[in-house]
C-alpha cells in the first residue's frame, strides 16, 4: 500500500485463475488459483485465498495458502494465517494463531544440502534420534535444528514422534515408582548368549 | 478507488474476474472480466477479451472489448479489437482498428 505506484493489489472480489509472475510488490485480497511467482514482497491478507505456490522474496501471510511457500528472503506467517503446505526460506516466523500442515525448512541455499539431509534424517527416524544428530554436528547447525524444532510439533508426523518420545520419556522414568513396563527385548538367562554365540560359532 | 491494481512489471496468464474496479497497469493475457470500470493505464498490456463496464484505455489492448456503459480510448491507447459499447469515444492519438458496435 506503502509504494502503490509499483504494487499490485488483487482485491477482495477478484478472483484469478492464471499465473501470476513479475517484479515488485503483490497484495492478495482476493482469490488466486494459480502459481505466484514474484521478485518482490507477497502479501496475503487476511481475506485472501490462494490455491496454488507462492515464490517470492518475501512471503507474508495472514490469510489462507494451499500451496507450497518458497521465498529467498523470509516466510512471515502471522495470527490467523492458514498454511496447507511446504515452507522453505532461510527465515521462517510463526506468529501464535498462525496454522501450517506441511512441512517447514528454515536455511539458505548455500548450506542448504546438509539440512535437507538432516531433514530428511528426522523425516524418516524419530525426532529424538535427528536431535542427536543435530547435536554432533557443528554449532551453527544445531541452531538451525533449533529454529526448525517450535513449527515442527504443527506438523502431524513430528506430533506423533514427539508424543512418541515424552511418552516413553515418562515410561522410564515412571519404572522405579509404578512397576515394570513391559519388557522390550526377551530376558535372557544368564549363559544363554555365550551359549547361542558358541552354536553360531559351531555352525 | 480502484481496489484491483494489476502493476508494471507484473504478468496476469489466466483468467481474471472481477466484482470491482480493475487498474491494468502490468500485462494480462487471457481474459478480463470486470462488473465495475477497466482502466488500461499508459504502459499497460491487456491480450485479453475484456468484458467490463466503463473501460478507459491508455495502454494497449489486443482483444475485443465488451461494455456496458462507454469505452474511452484516450491519448496513446492501442486497440486492436471490436469494440461493443452503448457509447464510445476515440480520442485524437489514439490508435484503434477494429469494428464499433453502439447497438446494445
Amino acid at each position: 500500500m506503502a509504494d502503490r505506484h509499483a504494487s499490485t493489489v488483487i482485491g477482495s472480489g477478484t478472483i484469478v485463475r492464471a499465473r501470476v509472475t513479475g517484479t515488485g510488490d503483490l497484495e492478495i485480497a482476493g482469490r488466486i488459483e494459480g502459481d505466484v511467482s514474484c521478485s518482490g514482497e507477497v502479501l496475503v491478507d487476511a481475506g485472501g485465498l490462494v490455491g496454488a505456490n507462492i515464490s517470492a522474496r518475501r512471503i507474508v501471510v495472514r490469510g489462507a495458502v494451499k500451496g507450497d511457500l518458497t521465498a529467498e528472503d523470509a516466510i512471515v506467517l502471522e495470527a490467523g494465517a492458514r498454511v496447507v503446505g511446504d515452507l522453505k526460506a532461510p527465515r521462517i516466523a510463526i506468529a501464535p494463531g498462525g496454522l501450517v500442515r506441511g512441512h517447514v525448512q528454515t536455511g539458505g541455499a548455500g548450506a542448504a544440502r546438509p539440512r535437507s539431509a538432516a531433514a530428511s534424517a528426522s523425516r524418516a527416524s524419530t525426532s529424538s534420534a535427528s536431535a542427536s544428530k543435530a547435536a554432533e554436528r557443528s554449532a551453527p547447525a544445531r541452531v538451525e535444528a533449533k529454529k526448525q524444532a517450535p513449527p515442527a510439533p504443527r506438523s502431524s508426523s513430528s506430533v506423533n514422534g514427539g508424543a512418541g518420545k515424552s511418552g516413553a520419556h515418562r515410561g522410564a522414568s515412571g519404572a522405579s515408582r509404578v512397576g515394570p513396563p513391559p519388557p522390550v527385548v526377551p530376558v535372557l538367562k544368564k549363559g544363554t548368549k555365550a551359549a547361542l554365540h558358541g552354536q553360531s560359532k559351531k555352525r | 478507488m480502484a481496489s484491483t491494481v494489476i502493476g508494471a512489471g507484473i504478468t496476469i496468464e489466466g483468467e481474471v474476474t472481477s466484482d470491482e474496479d480493475v487498474v491494468v497497469s502490468g500485462t494480462i493475457r487471457g481474459k478480463l472480466v470486470a462488473k465495475d470500470a477497466v482502466t488500461v493505464e499508459h504502459g499497460g498490456v491487456v491480450e485479453a477479451d475484456i468484458s467490463a463496464g466503463p473501460v478507459a484505455v491508455a495502454g494497449s489492448v489486443t482483444g475485443n472489448i465488451s461494455s456496458n456503459d462507454r469505452v474511452d480510448l484516450q491519448n496513446g491507447a492501442k486497440v486492436v479489437g471490436n469494440v461493443k459499447a452503448t457509447r464510445i469515444t476515440i480520442a485524437d492519438g489514439a490508435q484503434f482498428k477494429g469494428n464499433v458496435d453502439m447497438d446494445v
